[in-house]
């Protein structure tokens, strides 16, 4: 059994704004969200990188005591933009609680904050602060607490998946939750990923010499990637979700459909766990092709995962010129709010959908002079009026890992 | 610490940290006020803070079939008066 899998409902926090219409306004506009990297007391000063994706505007959350006892601050990014997509869904609670509705759901570590306190306890004077370790500082720290916390409450009682893969974290659990509608083992499932506001990534980054660190006094002027002047990585934060049905449900219920998953791929470099890999990511495309039974020519725009790095982005221009050459159009969103780590799939796969859906395409902000080594591409240099119908988003994570999800316009989902 | 100075520290507890709405000796605090094992365990946490000592295994196994604020009242007294034997 091969089911059509379509997006219903979607919601992301980013450092562009939290609604559509903020967010396609800064994608218009070319309006940049990084910002300055907030002091957190402990590692910002010893790192150079200066700069940070924010979510810097307030959310009122108004979650119940019941519900926030178990959730450190990437619980409140997952439960949020997870209530948006149930809220707008219009799925029945019936349906909800059914077990016919999955959670597909993650962040790269759980959340650094609650595990940065248990440790400065741990570390403080063990006999007479061992009390303080609070007994659901697990729970809100755990790798799988952003799951857990949907369903939890939203009372759902269907499948958990929680694949944490750094930055193909939200790509996987689209794509893993698309294949088991697919197959026909859960009719809807809600996937996504949040990543809340943390040094320890940066200083990770940074030490890698990774990190952008030359537009600290002009934040957004980085990250640029595919540029001649490109410095590296910013990180950042967020959260996204979208809805995924079975489309004929959908389509009966009177469900908008906001766009449709048509193929998905994933595999690993099987090699090396940080540098990328030519071989690996362009097989990753054409198994995405593959799954989707569709032709490079029928792409019209990818969404690249391009960071900044100055290796990372030379390789994936190399395999989307080997495996599309110069027809899509490409961008790289990241531009607009740095890396918010586990969770640019589904960030990048929304923002692609509002693009779709308004009939216009977003060029890479920063991209003055582009590095001759990514020139072949057709990169997307003002903002474009054209209608996508077919749109690849690439992810590629330390650990050697790549995905790619193709996602066809909403509106052609009947044809 | 007299019983009543005792209450009042946890009932400022169960109204500021809980977000219970005014809560009653005798409530059931399952069933009234949604209290479950987990808020239980961080209770005695803050109790162990309060009372400047901490509760053996057998102690805490014992709490968790308490119901009511008078109940911990009465185990809390219990517990000081097996301590000062």
């Amino acid at each position: 059994m091969k089911r059509r899998v379509v997006i219903t409902a979607s919601s992301a926090i980013t450092p562009i704004g939290y609604n559509k219409n903020d967010i396609i306004e800064h994608l218009r506009e070319g309006k940049s969200g990084v910002g300055v990297l907030r002091d957190d007391g402990l590692l910002t000063k010893h790192i150079h990188s200066r700069v940070f994706g924010t979510v810097d505007y307030p959310i009122e959350y108004g979650f119940k005591r019941q519900y926030r006892k178990t959730m450190g601050p990437v619980a409140y990014y997952a439960c949020q933009v997870a209530k948006d997509v149930l809220e707008s869904s219009g799925l029945s609670q019936e349906f909800v609680t059914s077990g016919r509705l999955g959670v597909a759901f993650s962040s790269t570590h759980g959340s650094p904050t609650v595990q940065r306190d248990i440790y400065k306890t741990f570390f403080s004077d063990l006999d007479s602060k061992f009390s303080s370790i609070g007994a659901v500082d697990y729970l809100r720290s755990m790798v799988h607490t952003t799951a857990v916390n949907i369903s939890r409450m939203f009372g759902i009682t269907g499948r958990i998946i929680a694949s944490s893969t750094a930055c193909t974290t939200s790509s996987q659990s689209i794509g893993f939750g698309y294949e088991t509608i697919k197959y026909g083992m859960q009719d809807a499932m809600i996937c996504g990923a949040a990543d809340e506001h943390d040094t320890t990534t940066v200083a990770v980054f940074d030490n890698l010499l990774a990190c952008s660190v030359k537009y600290n006094d002009t934040p957004e002027c980085t990250p640029r990637p595919f540029d001649t002047n490109r410095d590296g990585l910013v990180v950042g934060e967020g959260g996204g979700a979208v809805l995924l049905e079975e489309y004929e449900s959908a389509k009966k219920r009177g469900a908008p459909i906001l766009g449709e998953i048509i193929g998905f791929a994933c595999n690993n470099n099987g090699g090396d766990l940080i540098l990328p890999n030519l071989n690996g990511i362009t097989a990753t495309l054409r198994l995405a092709l593959e799954d989707a039974g569709i032709q490079p020519h029928d792409v019209d725009f990818v969404s690249a995962h391009a960071t900044a790095t100055k290796m990372g982005d030379v390789i994936e221009a190399q395999a989307i010129d080997a495996v599309y050459g110069d027809g899509p159009l490409v961008t790289a969103l990241k531009s607009y709010m740095g890396h918010t780590m586990g969770t640019c799939g589904v960030i990048e796969l929304i923002l692609t959908m509002y693009m779709m859906e308004q009939g216009f395409i977003a060029p890479t902000l920063n991209l003055e002079n582009v590095d001759e080594r990514c020139s072949m591409l057709r990169h997307t240099r003002e903002v474009t009026d054209t209608e996508t119908k077919i749109a690849a988003i690439q992810n590629f994570a330390f650990g050697g890992v790549n995905t790619c999800l193709l996602v066809k316009n909403g509106r052609d989902a009947d044809t | 610490m007299t019983r009543d100075e005792f209450k009042n520290k946890i009932l400022t507890i169960f109204i500021e940290d809980f977000e219970f709405e005014q809560p009653g000796l005798d409530d059931n605090l399952r069933d009234d006020h949604g209290f479950d094992s987990i808020d239980a365990l961080e209770l005695l946490g803050k109790m162990e803070l309060i009372l400047g000592f901490s509760f053996t295994r057998e102690e805490k196994e014992a709490a968790m079939s308490i119901r009511t604020i008078n109940d911990i009242l009465d185990y809390v007294e219990e517990i000081k008066e097996s301590r000062t034997q």
